[in-house]
Order: C-alpha cells, then sequence, then structure tokens
C-alpha cells in the first residue's frame, strides 16, 4: 500500500520539525552562571595516571590549604590520547586553564599563541630564580616565558651487574666511550641464551644525543638547514644502527616482548633509558645500577623536560600562575617527586636535591647529576612531530637494510629541509 | 535438513572444532595471563595454565580503581543507546521500504554515506557543537548524537525487504494502520535481524573510545574503555592489568550476544509460516 | 487506502524517519559538511584556521605518501574481503542449527570481535612471533621457515590481514545468519520432497536467497576495509619503515599530532570518493548477481 504526499508539505512539515528541535535543544543550553564561592582552576596532565595520581593529590592538597580560594581540578588522560583531546578543546574554546606539555610539543604551542605570558599576566606569583636556567629557559618563546618547568628527567645507562660479573666484565664508568660500550657489549652477548649486550632505541632523540656526542649539529645557526647528515651524523647512524643484529636484539629477535621487559627479565645487559624506569626496576630479581651514557667525542645526555602551562583564554590568569608556580617548584613538591621516583623537579638549588641521590637503588644516582652537566636539548622546530617521525622513519629503514645508513640521513635531510 | 554422510558429519565436526579451537584459544590466553605474575608473562614456550595463580590484577581493579563506575556507566550508556537506535533504525527502515515519499532514495544514500566518512574527521566540528548545545561532558552528550545508526538502517531495510507482504496487506485490509502493523507485524517477523542489530549496536557503545575521550571530562562519568586505557601509563604498561581489564569487559557483551542468540534461533520457527 | 492524502501522510513519514533523520543531519552531516570546509583550511586546531581553497588536494594527490598509504589500504583490502567474506560463510552456514554445540560454538567465534584491538594486537603480535611464535613453531614442525611477520615489511600487511580476518569474521557470520534464518524453511522441505542432496540444496536454495546479505556483509566489509585504523595502529603504527601505513593513519597523524588538519579533512574527503566510488560500482553491479523476494 502507497501513498505520496505532496513534496511541499514533505518539506513544511520537515522545515517545522527540525526548526522546532532545534529550538529545544537550543533552550537546553543554560547560560552558565558565574559561581560564587572559590576560583577553579582545571589542570589537564598526561604525567599523573594511575601510578603518580595520588602523588599529585597531595600536592594539590597543599595548594589548596595555602590558598584557600582557590580550587584546582585535576583532569588526566594517557599521553597517546592526550593531544587528540587537549587539541580538540582548545579548538572548541575550551581549553583548560593550566595543562602540561613537554618539551617537543611546547614550539608549536608557543608558536600559536595558545599559551598565556606568565610574567607579565602575574609578575608577584612567578619567581624565576628557583630554577634550573637551562630549564626555565627552555620555555621561553621569543623573549616571552610561556611556561613553568614542571619536571625534568635524563636518559642514562641502565646496567644487569648480575651479567657483568657473570661474564666478567667490569662495570661502566663515567669516562667510558662508544668503543668501551661496544667491547662490553660483545663479551655479554650470548644470542643463543637470548641474551644481549644493550639496548639502544634507534629513533630520533637517541639519534640527536648521539649526533651531539659525536660534535654534530643537528641544524645551521638560523634553522634554515638540516646539517645532521654530516660525517658526525654518519658516525652516529652507524653507532645506532651497526648494532642491531649484533649485540642488539632486532625486533624479530625481540618477539614481540618490550625492551623494558627484556631488561626486567635479565635479558639486556645495558640498557639506554630514562629514570623514570627506576620505580618498574625496584622489585626486579637481578643487581643493577646506572652510569653516565658513554660519549664519542664528548659527552651529551638529553633531557626530557615537561611544563605546566596557562591556556592564553584562562579566565583566572593570577590563580593559574599561582598554581603552576606552586607546582612546579614547592617544597613539598620537590619531596614528593624525589621520593616518589616520580621525574626530577627543575629546581637550581642543588641543596634541595640532595635526599635524591641517598634512595637506593640504584647506587650510583650521582650518574644522573653527572649527565646534566652535558645536557643537550632536541632541536625544535614548529613542524616537530613531522620531523622526529621523518628521522626515524629513514632510521629504520637503514635498520631494515633498505637504504645505507649514509643515504637514509641524506634523504631524511632533505625531507626534513622542505618542511623548514 | 536431508540426511548427511558420516563423512560429512566429521568434515563438518572437525571444521567447526578446529575453528573453534583457533577462535577459543587466544581467549584461554588471555585470561591465562591476566592470572598470570608479572615475572613470568612473556615466558617462551608459553604456558597456559598459570602456575601460580595470582590474582592480584582482578583485586587492584577491583579495589584502587572505580571499575564498578565504569562498568556501571558503559551499561547504563550502551543500553540507552541500543535502545534509541534499534526503534530509530528500525523505524527508519520501515519508512524506506513501505512508505513512499519524494528522495526516498536520496536520503536512504544519505544514511549510507556518513558511513564512508571517518569519524575522526568529524570530532572537532561536533565537539564544537556539542559545546553550544551545552551538551559537553554529559551523558546526553554521551548518548543523543549516536541516535543514528546508519548501519543499522541499512540491514533492518535489507531485511524488510524480504518480507512477503501478504500478511501485511491483509491487515491493512482489516483497518489498521502502518503504525500497528510496524509493531505488530514488521518487527516480530524480523527478530534475527533486530537481536543483530542490537548486539552490534551495544556492542559499539560498548567499546567507543574517541567520543568519550572527547566529551567527558569529569571521572564520574568515565567509561569502560576510557577507564582502562588510563590504567596504561606513558612508559610502562601493565599487562596483568590490562588483561585482566579487557576481560572483564568482554564478559557484559558475550552475556547480551547470548541473550540475543535466543531471538535468532526463534526467528526459523516463525518463517515457518509463511506460504 | 482511503483518506491518505495530506497532513496525516506527512505525518507518518515523519514519525517514522525523523528519530533517524534528525540526530543523522544534526550530528553526522552537518559535522561532515563542517569538515568539507575545515579541509578547505590550514588549521593546527590551536590558532583560528586559515582559507587556502583547494590547496590540500593538490598536496593530498601529488604525495608520495599518499599514493603509498592508498596502495597499501587497496593491497589490504584485497586480501582481507576475500577471506573474511568466504569464511564468515562457511562458518555461518555450517552453524545455522538450533544445536546446543552450535550456540556455544557462535558465542567462541564471536568473542574476536567484542575484544578491543589492543588486546587482539599484543596477541597475534605474540603468536606471529618470528622465534618462538606459535605459529611459526607449527610451520618448523612441516618444514617450513617461518617469515618475520609483523617484523618483515614484506609481510607485516598479511599479518594484519590475518589478524583482522581472525576478528571480524563473527561480524559477518552474525550478518550472514541473520539472513539465513530468513530463508523460508519450507524451501528446504520443497527440495528434500525433489531429491536434492545437501550440496544442491546450498547451491540452489541457500545461496542465492542468501545475495542480499551477502551484497550487504560484502559492501560493509568494503567501507571498513578502506577505512582501515585500529589495527595499524596498534600492531605496527604503520611500521616496519612505513611498510603498513594507510590512509587512516596518514589522515590521524595529520589531524592531531602533525597540526595538519586541512590536508588530514582534504585527505579523508577524497577516501570518500573512492570509496562511494566502489560503492556504487557494487550497489550497480549487483542485478547481475543478487537475487531478491522469491
Amino acid at each position: 500500500m502507497h501513498f505520496t504526499p505532496s513534496t511541499a508539505r514533505v518539506r513544511k512539515a520537515s522545515v517545522g520539525l527540525a526548526l522546532a528541535a532545534s529550538l529545544a535543544m537550543l533552550a537546553g543550553c543554560a547560560s552558565s552562571a558565574v559561581p560564587s564561592g572559590p576560583v577553579q582552576i582545571e589542570f589537564f596532565n598526561f604525567t599523573a595516571g594511575a601510578d603518580h595520581e595520588a602523588q599529585l593529590q597531595g600536592i594539590v592538597d597543599a595548594f589548596e590549604e595555602e590558598n584557600p580560594d582557590i580550587t584546582i581540578n585535576v583532569q588526566n588522560a594517557p599521553y597517546e590520547d592526550y593531544f587528540t583531546s587537549l587539541k580538540t578543546r582548545i579548538a572548541g574554546a575550551t581549553a583548560p586553564d593550566t595543562f602540561e606539555l613537554n618539551y617537543e610539543n611546547f614550539v608549536s604551542f608557543a608558536s600559536s599563541g595558545a599559551l598565556l605570558d606568565l610574567e607579565t599576566a602575574a609578575p608577584d606569583a612567578i619567581d624565576s630564580s628557583v630554577y634550573f636556567p637551562k630549564a626555565y629557559d627552555a620555555f621561553n618563546y621569543d623573549g616571552v616565558q610561556l611556561g613553568l618547568p614542571e619536571s625534568f628527567s635524563v636518559v642514562v645507562l641502565i646496567y644487569n651487574k648480575d651479567l657483568f660479573d657473570a661474564a666478567g666484565v667490569e662495570y661502566p664508568t663515567a669516562d667510558w666511550t662508544w668503543e668501551d660500550e661496544q667491547a662490553a657489549a660483545e663479551k655479554l652477548t650470548d644470542a643463543g641464551a637470548g641474551v644481549f649486550g644493550e639496548y639502544q632505541p634507534v629513533q630520533f632523540f637517541e639519534f640527536y644525543k648521539s649526533l651531539a656526542q659525536s660534535g654534530g649539529e643537528f641544524f645551521n645557526d638560523d634553522l634554515t638547514e638540516a646539517t645532521f647528515n654530516s660525517p658526525a651524523g654518519y658516525a652516529a647512524g652507524h653507532h645506532l644502527v651497526d648494532k642491531v643484529g649484533n649485540t642488539m636484539p632486532t625486533e624479530a629477535q625481540m618477539g614481540g616482548v618490550g625492551d623494558d621487559v627484556m631488561f626486567q627479565q635479565g635479558q639486556i645487559a645495558m640498557w639506554h633509558n630514562g629514570i623514570w624506569q627506576f620505580n618498574n626496576l625496584v622489585d626486579i630479581a637481578s643487581a643493577w645500577d646506572i652510569a653516565v651514557e658513554p660519549g664519542n667525542t664528548q659527552h651529551a645526555s638529553h633531557f626530557f623536560a615537561n611544563a605546566g602551562v596557562a591556556s592564553a583564554t584562562t579566565k583566572h590568569p593570577v590563580e593559574a600562575a599561582k598554581w603552576l608556580q606552586f607546582l612546579a617548584s614547592s617544597d613539598i613538591t620537590v619531596d614528593t617527586r624525589l621520593n616518589g621516583n616520580w621525574e626530577l623537579p627543575a629546581v637550581a638549588d642543588e641543596n634541595l636535591l640532595e635526599p635524591y641521590l641517598s634512595i637506593t637503588p640504584p647506587d650510583n644516582r650521582q650518574a644522573v647529576f653527572e649527565s646534566l652537566d652535558a645536557v643537550v636539548v632536541p632541536p625544535v622546530i614548529e613542524r616537530q612531530q613531522e620531523l622526529q617521525d621523518i628521522v626515524t622513519l629513514y632510521l629504520q629503514k637503514a635498520v631494515l637494510g633498505e637504504l645505507s645508513v649514509e643515504d637514509a640521513l641524506d634523504q631524511a635531510a632533505a625531507e626534513v629541509n622542505a618542511l623548514l | 535438513m536431508g540426511t548427511e554422510s558420516r563423512a560429512g558429519v566429521w568434515v563438518r565436526t572437525i571444521i567447526i572444532a578446529l575453528g573453534g579451537v583457533v577462535f577459543l584459544f587466544p581467549f584461554v590466553w588471555m585470561i591465562s595471563t591476566s592470572l598470570t605474575t608479572t615475572g613470568e608473562l612473556f615466558k617462551l614456550p608459553p604456558q597456559l595454565i598459570p602456575n601460580p595463580v595470582d590474582t592480584s590484577a582482578y583485586e587492584r581493579l577491583f579495589t584502587q580503581v572505580p571499575i564498578l563506575r565504569w562498568v556501571l556507566n558503559s551499561v547504563g550508556i550502551a543500553l540507552s543507546v541500543t535502545l534509541l537506535q534499534v526503534l530509530s533504525s528500525a523505524m527508519a527502515a520501515y519508512a524506506f521500504t513501505r512508505l513512499n515519499f519524494r528522495g526516498r532514495n536520496a536520503i536512504f544514500v544519505l544514511f549510507l554515506a556518513t558511513l564512508m566518512v571517518p569519524f575522526q574527521v568529524m570530532i572537532v566540528p561536533l565537539f564544537i557543537e556539542l559545546r553550544y548545545m551545552g551538551l559537553l561532558d554529559s551523558y546526553a552528550g554521551l548518548i543523543i548524537p549516536e541516535m543514528a545508526m546508519p548501519f543499522g538502517v541499512f540491514l533492518l531495510r535489507q531485511a524488510f525487504m524480504g518480507l512477503p507482504r501478504e500478511l501485511e496487506e491483509a491487515a491493512f485490509v482489516d483497518g489498521a494502520g502502518h503504525v500497528r502493523v510496524f509493531f505488530t507485524l514488521v518487527l516480530p517477523l524480523s527478530k534475527p535481524a533486530v537481536a543483530t542489530v542490537a548486539v552490534f549496536s551495544f556492542m559499539g557503545s560498548w567499546n567507543n573510545f574517541l567520543w568519550p575521550l572527547i566529551v567527558i571530562n569529569s571521572p564520574e562519568l568515565m567509561t569502560l574503555p576510557l577507564g582502562l586505557s588510563s590504567l596504561s601509563s606513558r612508559f610502562v604498561t601493565d599487562w596483568n592489568l590490562l588483561l585482566g581489564g579487557a576481560t572483564i569487559s568482554v564478559l557484559p557483551i558475550v552475556a547480551v550476544f547470548l541473550f540475543a542468540q535466543r531471538y535468532v534461533l526463534q526467528g526459523v520457527a516463525m518463517s515457518g509460516l509463511k506460504g | 487506502m482511503v483518506g491518505d492524502r495530506g497532513w496525516r501522510k506527512v505525518g507518518l513519514v515523519a514519525l517514522f524517519l525523523f528519530p533517524a533523520l534528525i540526530p543523522l543531519v544534526v550530528f553526522r552531516l552537518f559535522p561532515m559538511v563542517a569538515s568539507l570546509g575545515v579541509s578547505l583550511t590550514e588549521w593546527n586546531l590551536l590558532r583560528p584556521p586559515v582559507f587556502v581553497g583547494i590547496e590540500n588536494y593538490a598536496n593530498v594527490l601529488t604525495d608520495p605518501k599518499f599514493h603509498k598509504a592508498l596502495t597499501n589500504t587497496l593491497y589490504y583490502m584485497v586480501g582481507y574481503l576475500p577471506l573474511v567474506l568466504i569464511g564468515a560463510l562457511t562458518i555461518a552456514v555450517l552453524l545455522n542449527s538450533r544445536l546446543k554445540g552450535s550456540t556455544f560454538f557462535r558465542g567462541i567465534y564471536f568473542l574476536p570481535v567484542v575484544t578491543s584491538w589492543v588486546v587482539v594486537a599484543l596477541l597475534w603480535k605474540w603468536l606471529l612471533s618470528p622465534e618462538g611464535g606459535i605459529v611459526n613453531f607449527l610451520l618448523g614442525l612441516v618444514g617450513i621457515d617461518g617469515p618475520g611477520w609483523w617484523t618483515d615489511p614484506n609481510w607485516a600487511m598479511p599479518s594484519i590481514i590475518i589478524a583482522s580476518v581472525w576478528k571480524d569474521l563473527g561480524f559477518n557470520m552474525l550478518i550472514l545468519l541473520a539472513g539465513l534464518q530468513g530463508i523460508p524453511q519450507h524451501l528446504y522441505e520443497a527440495a528434500t520432497i525433489d531429491g536434492a542432496s545437501k550440496w544442491q540444496k546450498l547451491r540452489y536454495v541457500t545461496l542465492p536467497l542468501l545475495t542480499p546479505s551477502i551484497l550487504f556483509a560484502m559492501i560493509l566489509a568494503m567501507i571498513g576495509a578502506f577505512q582501515v585504523f585500529d589495527q595499524v595502529w596498534v600492531m605496527t603504527e604503520g611500521g616496519p619503515a612505513g611498510a603498513t601505513t594507510v590512509v587512516m593513519e596518514q589522515v590521524v597523524k595529520n589531524a592531531f599530532r602533525y597540526g595538519l588538519m586541512g590536508e588530514a579533512s582534504a585527505m579523508s574527503w577524497v577516501l570518500f570518493a573512492i570509496i562511494l566510488l566502489f560503492t556504487v560500482f557494487q550497489l550497480r553491479f549487483q542485478r547481475r548477481w543478487v537475487h531478491y523476494g522469491d
């Protein structure tokens, strides 16, 4: 049975209904009344996930005690999803009052005008003298302070003492060079037993650091040309790529197991990774310690730093700044981070960091501070993520044997130049 | 169905059993790994029966983490979405197959076309839309935008098209209206398809991650996938916890599936009515 | 029908159609159109969008990365579609009965569908582990030297295809089962009376009447295959070294990682056009092989 109502009537009805529906929905959108009472500051983060949530809460509670007129509303998302969520909110004009950024993403946010100029907005709240100068300057963009260094971590050489003892090899020292590491790794590798001498990820971060350890420069001075395909760059590339399949397991040899699990299970002797791993290594079966990473012609360590930033559109700039200053440098923050193995506060006063040295494992925590002496900051441009992905991709091609190290770096440089 | 030769029965049984093993084995592994202590996790050759059985992951899941809240949220939202999607899809499918109106095919193509645009590029405009409507960070914001289910409309349209019209025509002659025919004839006769749509609808909502991620801010509204992803931090993956959570999240859908199977099977009896 | 004209009919169409149509327009079509607009801009989400016209489309169409991604996506589809459909068809036919065991087995085949890709990826990376994984172990037993699977650029996509077929089989099985249940019993009874064998029933009763469901499953599987994302993201992230990069992976990277939302939108609209083309072709071609009604 069919019927065919006239088109005009259907249209009228549709419009009518659509209008009614829209009106109903708009009516549901109440204008938000300004709440009286304490100022609410949102803090969106990716570092205080399940493992450090309680620690962050401790810092929040202390801040709220000192500032009864401000409450902090903590939101968290895992790193992989953090930027999707954050950028969507910023695009939708509901940016969080304060949030975290890691150093590599800082430049693109800073150059887009999304961040609050902290020193101008709240000069009384910000005390720059408490911070480790290099860390503070890292979050200054074009002369404007757009973030406060909340924490930093370094990468060190983590090694399995039991494996060294069994092979009769001397432990790594702060003077080791690439050759020393290579020699030790060869003695420690027993591929048949599934034990490998070393593991160093073949990606952008390890590359720029190895480049620095060989005295090379990533870009030229005015960031108009990539200079990493230099002899120093080739050396760095070979240093990373040639190990794989010899003293370092290939993906196939790892069999889907992460390098962290492999080290925990005693299958890797020397592991280039960050101090954030300490918490997970506390209970493992083997004895372990750390050393400064070996250099080539010089030492270089990279550091990862996170900043607390405020949105340029926040309605409470002064309160936001106060919170960030507290979060980054208060005594309780320093305490919490040191005792909780939760990265390091970027404070200048070395005495404050003393307690860190006495917590074990590892015994040689001094290596962390020694690494800071030769810290290099990653090269950052506006199109940072593309840069990182390109370099990592070409290095991976070299690992797979699809390109020679030299060709890989040359092609990568050509693509990177297109980004500048 | 006619007699099968003995060989035929054997072949059938072997294919099913083999397939069953291939499909079941990974789950056994998943559950077993969630009950294994961390140190033993990735040993090769794999041990299917954990020794010792370590239920600490589940203990942690239920005590340290608001997993019940997440499950309740997910269940409530999924049930609401399923109800709305099944109804709206069936009604639209009825309109497309039993009512005649200008632009009918064009509008159907519109439904189909929305399946061809990936959700990821719609997130930001959708977010801005919801912000204007005041639906952010709310249950309504999770449910209402999901009301339309083009896949369901498509499937039910196919199903309705395959139904013989004699019964309906008889009902019309007896004076029944479209609404009556829809609820008392078309829907019951399409139980398998409707049950199938219900299962897919529930599953889609249950496993939905991206949309809740964008819409939700408050921890009280967190759904299960969102909650479980918050358990892995940037550098560490707690495999026990992850797989324990995954095991828990599989259970409700399996329950829904088994429940729906009754309706899918009932259809066999119903189709005997024809002719 | 009497008294059929006018507002009553309009009301009826509206009643049945609008519960699905209105949300579709408001929450799907509108953002879609908006994303079309975004595709004409350059937008990193942090500052307001800037109009650039069709520049993004030109970039996408001439980008070798996009070509590679599209080729890989087609490779995936060609491998995945036949396997998942034939597999689902076989299992659906075999399990189309009221035996207790059937329901149990249907549940087993459906389990992968409801498991998240995070778990499935982990599982298959482990199963397909080149050294010590079960698959290579079994292959070794029959004297075959198993490949590097997902660690090998030549075998990574096949690995993803295998895992995807495993995961999606139950989904398609369910669709085909619904279709099978809709085939009237009396046709089988008539065939038995005519002395038809099992195979003949399958060929002359089941398959022809199942063609609408097969078409449906095929179109959906194809649309899904073009938009393949989750498994690639979780299993290989486009690697090793770009061997499994697919269109949606490029779209997501461009949208949220690289701050190129305009280009990401343009890319997905190019994909849309391709999908639309293939779907229209499928729908046109259906008259050759799909039987509706009695």
